[in-house]
């Protein structure tokens, strides 16, 4: 995944309005064979939550224990080190969701 | 609408870690050029349908690269459109004969994926997806994951039952001398292979493929004096739908699929029950269960029941899906996949499917889909 600083730049201001919003999980998985940037977190859930808003989102949940993975889970829209990068360029971050 | 095939040809699919791209393409051309009795001159232009040339190997303009193989100078098309690349080149092909802007023209499709790492290619193929689901960190069998989930919980399926898809799949493909995988499998052994992404378990999952399939197509009945079984396409459409899943009213079903195949019937005055024998996009067991199903093949929430009685089946089943082994068993080099699958159907109604024959197949679909659902493109072909 690039990471021109940029494009991190660009989606700060939807990363940041994101904070603090809840939903309850609809959908979830355990992704275990994950893209090169995921690797060193794998497994890890994936899930689709239905917000509060109405709207659906999709993201990564952390802080989870097995029986947190369940339809109808609340889950909090938290801010997280998206993965690590290179040693050198920006530290991306990005918005996961977290058991309630 | 009439589009006759000449020749077709696929080259091995699997692991080929010895053959070059450019070897790839060039066999699966000049084996299509054969098979119909053409010199490459006799070629009004190329479109080659691939997804991840230049994410893997920085290699675009593959117009260019690939009739320079064929020693000609003639137009050339790269058409991209994720795994359904292959069926978008080609129903690009085809609006080219329409408009009558050429006569006779090669289709191709190719994917050479296995020289780089099971990560480099979930990245790669993430490229199909969305910003939203790349960074949640989904890959490709996570969304097709979830959708099993939505399905098993909506419909009361269970985890052997979307097993019996690919049981069904590796059945077919020990018929299939071009197939990746030609041996028989069980539900015990895909429940026991390890997880890739819950409920979906490794032999849930097509491969990582290297292949190239090609077609030649020409309007009307021209050249096709010399061809002795002719094959017609009769209808090609295409549909669209968001890039990301979670944007979706459904989570089990395709609505980029229901709308290309209403259109495909429509143009061809069909109805589901008139196909003989289908070549299903099984990106995954759940894929091939839903497909089924807005295909209209089965009733909603009946598509992996009735894979599991048989109904999909060759020797015992009504619509056959999948002979070739489908992308399970036959493999998914994913640019090429689309042709293939126009490939095994133009065998199957020639009657030349040897020991995976459907028999008395008159009339035949593909199924091709990009992305989680994102494009869709289907055609019908008829003896």
């Amino acid at each position: 995944m690039t990471s021109s600083p940029v494009k991190l730049w660009r989606r700060q201001k939807d990363v940041a309005s994101l904070i603090g919003e809840k939903g309850k999980i609809l959908l979830w998985t355990i992704i275990r064979a994950p893209a090169k940037s995921f690797v060193d977190q794998a497994p890890y859930p994936v899930v689709i939550a239905k917000m509060q808003n109405g709207e659906n989102m999709i993201g990564q949940l952390v802080d989870w224990q097995k029986e947190d993975l369940k339809v109808g889970r609340e889950v909090i829209c938290v801010l997280r080190r998206l993965h690590t990068e290179e040693k050198e360029g920006v530290i991306y971050y990005n918005i996961k969701f977290k058991p309630l | 609408m009439k589009i006759s095939i000449l020749g077709t040809a696929t080259t091995k699919f699997g692991e080929l870690w010895n053959v070059s791209p450019r070897a790839l393409a060039k066999e699966a051309m000049l084996n299509a050029l054969n098979a119909s009795d053409l010199k490459p001159s006799q070629i009004d232009a190329l479109f080659v349908g691939n997804m991840l040339s230049e994410i893997l190997g920085n290699q675009a303009n593959l117009g260019s690269l690939l009739v320079e193989e064929l020693g000609v100078q003639v137009p050339a098309f790269r058409i991209e459109g994720a795994c359904a690349s292959g069926g978008l080149a080609l129903h690009n092909a085809i609006n080219s004969l329409i408009a009558n802007q050429y006569k006779t023209v090669l289709v191709l499709g190719i994917e050479k994926m296995t020289d780089h790492g099971q990560e480099e290619i979930a990245t790669a193929l993430m490229a199909a997806g969305s910003d939203e689901e790349r960074l949640a960190g989904a890959t490709f069998p996570g969304v097709y994951a979830l959708m099993a989930q939505a399905y098993m919980q909506k419909y009361k399926v269970t985890e052997e039952d979307l097993a019996a898809v690919s049981v069904k799949n590796h059945y077919h493909g020990s018929f299939n001398p071009k197939a990746q995988f030609q041996s028989p499998i069980t539900v015990s052994d895909v429940m026991k292979s390890s997880k890739i992404a819950d409920p979906l378990k490794l032999l849930d999952c097509s491969p990582i493929s290297d292949g190239a399939a090609a077609v030649i197509i020409s309007s009307g009945d021209s050249g096709v004096r010399k061809i002795k079984k002719p094959v017609y396409i009769i209808a090609s459409e295409v549909a669209t739908d968001t890039l990301s899943l979670h944007d979706r009213k459904s989570f089990t079903s395709l609505s980029s699929v229901v709308q290309a195949a209403d259109k495909a019937y429509k143009k061809a005055g069909l109805k589901p029950r008139d196909i003989d024998v289908a070549e299903i996009h099984d990106c995954f067991s759940i894929s091939e269960a839903i497909a089924t199903e807005d295909l209209g093949f089965s009733k909603i929430g009946e598509g992996a029941k009735d894979i599991k009685k048989g109904k999909r089946t060759l020797f015992k089943g009504d619509i056959i899906c999948n002979p070739s082994g489908g992308l399970k068993a036959c493999g998914h080099p994913v640019g090429a996949t689309g042709i293939k699958q126009i490939v095994e159907i133009v065998e199957q109604l020639r009657g030349e499917a040897g020991r995976r024959q459907a028999e008395g197949a008159k009339i035949g679909l593909t199924h091709n889909v990009g992305g989680s659902g994102a494009v869709a493109v289907i055609h019908i072909l008829q003896r």
